[in-house]
C-alpha cells in the first residue's frame, strides 16, 4: 500500500519542488525540565533528567547539571534504592535551580496472572547436508504458531506490550560456528489487535502494524483474549562433528508486559510520528502538527511503568523428532552408535 | 498604488449596456414564453407589472446575438420598452404613462417591485428571495450569485467553481490554498450547508477538495446566506448555500461542450413536447488520457514491477421539468458525482526462488441525489413547493495485498484484504409555502421530515497465511435518526421605511433513544432613512445536529459525517449583525458595511492528542466540546453594470476557540483567524469578443501550531529504540501566524462564432505563499583540514505551495 503514499508524495513534490525557505521564527521559548523513566516492578528506579532546547540550536545540549530527584511511593518519600512493586503509585519530582521543576505520577501495573500458553510448530522443510565428518548436519525450516491467552481484569483500562526473543545457550560459543537459530519473520498481521491503533486514514496512506506490539484491552475488557502469534521461515541450522543433545536446546521466550498508559501513549505517538500520516500532513500545512506525548508537568518526558510475565517455549523435542526422522546424518550416527 | 488605480477604475468607468449574447427563435409566441428561454440562457430576471404582457405575442430569430439587440427586435411594435439594469431586465409600457401614484409610493425602488412581479410570468416558478438589491431586502450578509458571475472569477486550472466564487465574499475564508474549503465568519468547514435545488449535499468536493462538485454549466444561481438566515434554513451554524439548477430550454436544443486542462463537460437542454423540457450536464476529468500512456511507457521499460494508477471524477446532472398547468409545475432532478482512485502493482521475480506480489487499492466516493419537486399555486396569493428527495454520500475503500513466495518445495502465501465503507443516507420530504395576502405582507412557512441513516465506518479485515485464515470486523456503528423541522417567517413592510422579517425554526432530532430539540428564532429589521440607504439589524440562532470528522484540511473520503450522540449537545450559534447599505440612484454602485458578533456553543472538535486513542473506539472518545467567538466587519463595494464591473471586499475579523480539553483550557485563535482579508474582482468587457477577468485576494496569514522546542525521547529498552530521538515540545495551539497571503488570478475569454476560448493564469505574479512551517535539516559543506565534511543543521522552513499555473479551455456552444 506504500504505493499510494509514494504517489501522493510524488504529486506533492511536483508542486512543492524548491518551495522551502529557511527562516528563523520570531517566537519566545523558555527551556523546561524533561524527565524520563521506565519503572519496572522488581527493579531499581532510574530517572533521566534533561531539558528542552530550541530545535535550531547549533549545539544542542540537553544536560542538566543541578537536578535533584525525589521519589514518592504512595505519597511517602523513599530512598533512591527503593524497589518498586506492582500497584505502587509512584510520583517523581525533579528540581533544578536553572530550569525549575517537573513532576509526574504513574502506577505500576499488575502483571498478567494465570494466562494460558500454547504453541505448535510445523515443519516446512528439512535440508540435509551429508558432509563427511559431521555427526549433526542439517537445516530445519519451519513455521511456528503460538497462542497466548490474557486474563484481563475488568476494573480498569489495561495496556499491554508483547515481546519475544529467541535464544540458544551455545549460540556464540567458539566451537559452535555451524549453529544458528532464529525465529524468522514474526507475522504482525496475524494478530489484528496489533493494528487496532491504525485508522482507515492511516491504512489508506500505507500505515501498517509492522514492528508494533502494543495494545489495549478495550476490545476485551474484563474478559479473556487470545493472542495469535505466527512466525514464518524459522530456521535451525547445525553443523557439528559431535552429536550433542544440548545443541537442540532452542528456546523462544515470550514476554507479556503490562504497561502504564503513559508508555502505551508514547509508543502510539512514536508510531504516528514514524509511520502515520498526520506528521507529514502537518509538515505541508494540510493537517495540524502533532507534538510528543508527555505525562510530565512540563510537557517534556515520559514517566512510565511496567511489569511482566514470561513464557518459555522449548523446541528441543520438535527438533529432535525431525532430525531423527528425516536427517540421514542423525540416522547414520544412531546406526553407528548401535553398532559400536 | 496599483490597487488604488484599479479601484478607481472600477468606480469611474462609465456603464455600457451588457453584451451578453443569446440564441432564440420564436414565431408569434407569447412573450412570457420567450422570456423564459432568455432567462435560461442568461440568468436575467424580467421585471414588469402583471398585466403588461397579457396577450402580447412576439416573433424573433437570433443566433448568438447581443441581448439588447434581440430584445429591441423582439419588442418592436409591442409598445413595450425595456431597460437592462444589472441582472434585471425592466419592462415598461412605452405609450401609456404609468398610473400616477402618491409620492410615497413613487419612492418605492424598482427592485422592490422585482421581488413581487417576477412571479407574474403567469406561472409558478421558483425565484431567488434575493432578487432585490440589498437596500431593499431584509437580509444581512446574503448574496445571490449568478452562474455568469461564477464563471467570471478566474480559478485554478480554469475550472470555474461555485465555492471558490463564494470564497471571494467578505467574511468567507478559503482556508488552505487551492482548496474548495469554506470558513464563514470564524466557523468550521462542516458548518456550511450546501444544497442542490433545496436538497442537502454532504460530499461537495472532487480531488481532495481542489474542485467543488457543482458543475457551473448547469447552474442558474446561488443563494448564499451567512449572517441573517431565513427561517427556512437550519441545521448548520455558519452559512447556507442553495445552488439552483437551470431549467431546460423551452425553445430548441441548445448546449455547450467544453474541454479544459483537467476536465471536459457537455450539457444540453431543450424541450420534450410542448410543456416538458430537459437539461443534462456531464463533467468528467480526463487525467487517464495522460496517465494511461505514461504508465504504459513506464511499465514497458521494466520486466519487474508493473504499476497501475487511475483517477477520475465526474458529475452528472439531469433535470426534467414539466408544466401541467400554469399553476402546477413538476420536475425530477438527479445528481451523481463521484471520484474513483484505483492503484495497484504486480511484481514477479524468477531467480531461484519465485516471488510474486500483487497489490490493489480501490477507492470510490461521492454523492447521489434524486429529487421530485412540485411547484403549485394553490391560490393567487399562495404558492407551494413540495419536495421528496433522497441524498446519499458514500465512500468505499478496498485494499488487497497478495504475496507468494516459492522456495524449493515451500510455498508461502500471504493475503491481506481490508474493506471500509462509510455513508450517509437521507430521505427528505418537505413542503414550503409562500403566502402573500397583502402587498406589504408575506408569510413563508413549511415543514420537513428527514430520515437519516449514518454509517460512519465499517471496516473488515481478512488475513490469510498459508492455511491460517483470520477475519476481523470493527464494530458496526450504524445509526438511524429522525429529524423533524417546521418554520414560519413573517416578512412585513410596515411602512416605506421599515421592514421587519421575523421567524422561527423548530427542530427535533431523535437518535439512539434520545431526542434533541432546537428553537431557532430569527429576526431582522431594515430601516431606510433615505432613498438608496438602509440600516439593518438582525439576530439569528442556528442549531447543528451532525458534524464532520476530518483529520486533514483536504476533503477526503475518510472524512466521516456523524450525528450528535453520547454526552454531547447539539452545536448552536447566536449571531447579532448590523449593516449599513447604500446604492446609487441608477443601481450601478452598491456599498455595504456589516458588523457581526457570533457566539458558538458546544462546538465539537478532535481533542488534543486524539490520535492516541484507537480509532475503533466510539468516536465520541476522541472528541471534545467547547465554544467559539467570532466577530468582525465586512465591507463591500460593488459595481454591477457597465463594461467594467467588479467588487471589492474587505473583512476585519477575529475568531477564537475555548475548549476545556484543548490548549490547557486556554483560549486560542482559530486556524483561519485571518485579521484582514481583501478580495478584488474585476470583469472587463473589452469588446463583443474579448473579456478580461481578474481576481486579487490577500489576507493575513493562517494560524499555525509551531513547535519550536524539542526534548529527547526515552529508549525504555524497547525494540524500537526511541532513545535520543528528538520529540517536539507541546506549544500553544495556533501560536504562530504565517506571512500575509496574496495572489492574483487572471482569465481572458475570447469569443468566436461557435464558442469561446478561456485562457487563465492562477497566481499570475507567482507569489508562492507560505502554507505551513516545518522542521527540517539543511545540509552544509564544511571545509576541514582533512577534507570536506557534510553537516546537517536543523532549520525551520516555510512550505510554499502553488506557483503560477496557466490554463486553457475551449467551449463550443450550439
Amino acid at each position: 500500500m506504500a504505493i499510494l503514499r509514494n504517489i501522493c508524495i510524488a504529486l506533492l513534490a511536483v508542486v512543492l519542488t524548491g518551495c522551502y525557505e529557511d527562516f528563523t521564527p520570531d517566537i519566545d521559548v523558555k527551556p523546561v525540565l524533561c524527565m524520563n523513566s521506565l519503572i519496572t516492578a522488581g527493579r531499581p528506579i532510574e530517572v533521566a533528567v534533561t531539558r528542552t532546547v530550541l530545535y535550531t540550536d547549533e549545539n544542542q545540549d540537553f544536560t542538566v547539571n543541578d537536578a535533584r530527584i525525589t521519589i514518592y511511593v504512595n505519597d511517602e518519600a523513599k530512598d533512591a534504592d527503593y524497589i518498586p512493586r506492582e500497584g505502587d503509585r509512584i510520583r517523581l519530582i525533579a528540581e533544578s535551580n536553572t530550569y525549575g521543576s517537573a513532576q509526574a505520577e504513574v502506577v505500576v501495573p499488575y502483571s498478567v496472572k494465570g494466562g494460558s500458553f500454547n504453541w505448535r510448530p510445523y515443519l516446512t522443510d528439512v535440508r540435509r547436508d551429508d558432509s563427511i565428518g559431521y555427526d549433526m548436519c542439517a537445516t530445519i525450516q519451519f513455521n511456528l504458531e503460538a497462542s497466548l491467552t490474557i486474563d484481563d481484569s475488568a476494573s480498569e483500562e489495561n495496556y499491554y506490550r508483547f515481546a519475544y526473543i529467541s535464544s540458544h545457550p551455545h549460540y556464540g560459543d567458539d566451537d559452535m560456528s555451524g549453529l544458528s537459530f532464529h525465529t524468522g519473520t514474526f507475522r504482525y498481521e496475524s494478530e489484528p489487535i496489533f493494528a487496532e491503533h491504525i485508522g482507515v486514514f492511516d491504512s489508506m496512506m500505507g500505515g501498517d502494524a509492522y514492528g508494533f506490539t502494543f495494545f489495549t484491552d478495550r476490545q476485551f475488557n474484563g474478559d479473556n483474549y487470545t493472542l495469535h502469534l505466527q512466525y514464518s521461515d524459522c530456521q535451525y541450522s547445525v553443523a557439528s562433528p559431535v552429536w550433542s543433545d544440548e545443541l537442540l536446546d532452542c528456546e523462544v521466550e515470550f514476554t507479556l508486559y503490562s504497561v502504564s498508559k503513559s508508555y502505551y501513549n508514547l509508543a502510539i505517538y512514536m508510531w504516528h510520528r514514524d509511520y502515520g500520516s498526520l506528521e507529514e500532513l502537518g509538515n505541508i500545512g494540510l493537517g495540524d502538527p502533532i507534538w510528543g506525548y508527555s505525562n510530565v508537568s512540563t510537557g517534556a518526558g515520559v514517566v512510565a511503568a511496567q511489569s511482566y510475565t514470561t513464557y518459555k517455549l522449548s523446541l528441543r523435542d520438535f527438533l529432535m523428532e525431525n532430525l531423527s526422522e528425516k536427517n540421514s546424518c542423525r540416522a547414520m550416527a544412531m546406526s553407528l552408535r548401535r553398532k559400536i | 498604488m496599483r490597487k488604488i488605480i484599479l479601484f478607481m477604475m472600477l468606480l469611474c468607468v462609465s456603464a455600457i449596456s451588457s453584451a451578453q449574447k443569446v440564441t432564440v427563435s420564436a414565431v408569434n409566441q407569447p412573450a412570457a414564453q420567450v422570456f423564459r428561454t432568455i432567462i435560461a440562457q442568461t440568468g436575467k430576471n424580467f421585471v414588469y407589472s402583471s398585466d403588461l404582457l397579457r396577450n402580447v405575442k412576439v416573433s424573433v430569430k437570433a443566433h448568438n446575438r447581443p441581448l439588447k439587440k434581440v430584445l429591441a427586435e423582439m419588442l418592436r411594435g409591442t409598445g413595450i420598452d425595456f431597460k437592462i439594469k444589472g441582472r434585471n431586465v425592466i419592462l415598461k409600457c412605452k405609450t401609456l404613462p404609468l398610473p400616477e401614484r402618491p409620492a410615497s409610493r413613487r419612492r418605492k425602488a424598482p427592485v422592490y417591485e422585482a421581488e413581487d412581479t417576477v412571479t407574474e410570468l403567469n406561472e409558478v416558478i421558483v425565484v431567488s428571495r434575493l432578487e432585490a438589491s440589498t437596500v431593499e431586502t431584509g437580509e444581512i450578509g446574503a448574496k445571490k450569485i449568478t452562474a455568469e458571475e461564477v464563471k467570471n472569477i478566474p480559478s485554478l486550472f480554469g475550472e470555474s467553481d461555485v465555492i471558490k466564487a463564494v470564497q471571494m465574499q467578505p467574511g468567507v475564508i478559503e482556508g488552505t490554498e487551492g482548496m474548495a474549503g469554506m470558513y464563514v465568519h470564524g466557523g468550521n468547514a462542516d458548518e456550511n450547508m450546501y444544497m442542490l435545488d433545496n436538497v442537502p449535499l454532504y460530499q461537495v468536493n472532487h480531488f481532495g477538495g481542489l474542485f467543488s462538485a457543482f458543475n457551473t454549466d448547469v447552474i442558474r444561481y446561488i443563494d448564499f446566506f451567512k449572517s441573517s438566515v431565513p427561517a427556512k434554513y437550519d441545521g448548520r451554524l455558519s452559512s447556507f448555500m442553495d445552488v439552483r439548477l437551470k431549467n431546460g430550454q423551452p425553445e430548441g436544443h441548445h448546449g455547450s461542450a467544453r474541454l479544459g486542462l483537467t476536465s471536459g463537460a457537455f450539457n444540453i437542454s431543450g424541450p420534450i413536447g410542448e410543456n416538458t423540457s430537459y437539461l443534462i450536464g456531464l463533467r468528467r476529468s480526463w487525467y487517464e488520457v495522460l496517465s494511461i500512456p505514461l504508465l504504459a511507457l513506464v511499465n514497458a521499460s521494466t520486466d519487474e514491477e508493473k504499476i497501475k494508477f487511475r483517477y477520475s471524477f465526474m458529475d452528472l446532472n439531469a433535470k426534467v421539468s414539466h408544466r401541467f398547468t400554469k399553476d402546477l409545475n413538476a420536475f425530477v432532478n438527479v445528481y451523481f458525482g463521484n471520484d474513483v482512485l484505483k492503484t495497484g502493482s504486480e511484481d514477479k521475480v524468477d531467480s531461484g526462488s519465485d516471488w510474486y506480489s500483487k497489490y490493489k487499492f480501490d477507492l470510490m466516493w461521492g454523492n447521489i441525489l434524486a429529487q421530485l419537486g412540485l411547484n403549485y399555486r394553490i391560490a393567487p396569493d399562495l404558492t407551494a413547493e413540495f419536495t421528496a428527495a433522497y441524498t446519499r454520500c458514500f465512500s468505499s475503500l478496498r485494499n488487497d495485498e497478495l504475496d507468494q513466495y516459492h522456495y524449493s518445495e515451500t510455498v508461502t502465501e500471504t493475503h491481506n484484504i481490508m474493506k471500509t465503507v462509510n455513508n450517509v443516507n437521507d430521505w427528505i420530504f418537505r413542503g414550503d409555502f409562500d403566502w402573500s395576502p397583502k402587498g406589504n405582507y408575506r408569510m413563508r412557512f413549511g415543514a420537513n421530515y428527514v430520515r437519516h441513516s449514518f454509517l460512519p465506518q465499517r471496516t473488515s479485515r481478512a488475513y490469510t497465511f498459508n492455511d491460517t485464515h483470520i477475519t476481523s470486523r470493527d464494530s458496526t456503528w450504524a445509526y438511524g435518526a429522525d429529524e423533524l423541522n417546521a418554520y414560519m417567517e413573517h416578512d412585513w413592510r410596515i411602512s416605506e421605511k421599515w421592514r421587519i422579517d421575523a421567524g422561527v425554526h423548530g427542530s427535533l432530532f431523535h437518535i439512539d433513544g434520545k431526542t434533541y430539540h432546537g428553537i431557532s428564532p430569527r429576526l431582522s429589521a431594515a430601516w431606510r432613512p433615505a432613498e438608496g440607504w438602509a440600516l439593518k439589524a438582525a439576530y439569528c440562532h442556528t442549531v447543528q445536529y451532525v458534524h464532520q470528522l476530518a483529520q486533514s484540511y483536504l476533503a477526503l473520503p475518510t472524512d466521516q459525517w456523524i450525528p450528535i450522540s453520547g454526552h454531547f449537545k447539539p452545536q448552536t450559534a447566536d449571531k447579532v449583525s448590523l449593516g449599513l447599505y447604500w446604492q446609487s440612484a441608477d443601481g450601478q454602485l452598491r456599498a455595504s458595511a456589516e458588523g457581526y458578533y457570533k457566539s458558538m456553543n458546544h462546538l465539537i472538535e478532535y481533542a488534543d492528542e486524539y490520535y492516541l486513542r484507537p480509532p475503533l473506539e466510539m468516536w465520541n472518545a476522541r472528541l471534545t466540546s467547547g465554544r467559539g467567538i467570532a466577530k468582525g466587519i465586512d465591507i463591500s463595494v460593488e459595481k454591477s453594470m457597465g463594461k467594467l464591473t467588479g467588487h471589492v471586499g474587505y473583512s476585519l475579523a477575529w475568531a477564537d476557540r475555548t475548549f476545556a480539553e484543548k490548549n490547557g483550557g486556554r483560549t486560542y485563535p482559530a486556524r483561519f483567524d485571518n485579521r484582514h482579508t481583501i478580495n478584488v474582482t474585476l470583469h472587463w468587457d473589452i469588446n463583443d469578443k474579448v473579456q478580461l477577468n481578474a481576481a486579487w485576494t490577500g489576507h493575513s496569514g493562517n494560524r499555525f501550531t509551531l513547535l519550536p522546542q524539542v526534548w529527547t525521547a526515552p529508549g525504555f529498552g524497547s525494540q524500537y529504540q526511541y532513545d535520543g530521538d528528538e520529540v517536539p515540545l507541546i506549544a500553544g495551539i495556533n501560536n504562530y501566524q504565517l506571512p500575509f497571503y496574496h495572489r492574483l488570478d487572471l482569465a481572458c475569454t475570447v469569443r468566436n462564432k461557435r464558442g469561446y476560448w478561456t485562457f487563465g493564469l492562477y497566481n499570475a505574479y507567482c507569489h508562492m505563499n507560505t502554507i505551513a512551517v516545518r522542521r527540517s535539516y539543511r545540509t552544509e559543506v564544511e571545509v576541514r583540514p582533512d577534507g570536506l565534511s557534510y553537516v546537517s543543521r536543523p532549520v525551520f522552513q516555510k512550505v510554499k505551495l502553488l506557483p503560477v499555473i496557466p490554463s486553457i479551455s475551449y467551449t463550443w456552444q450550439f
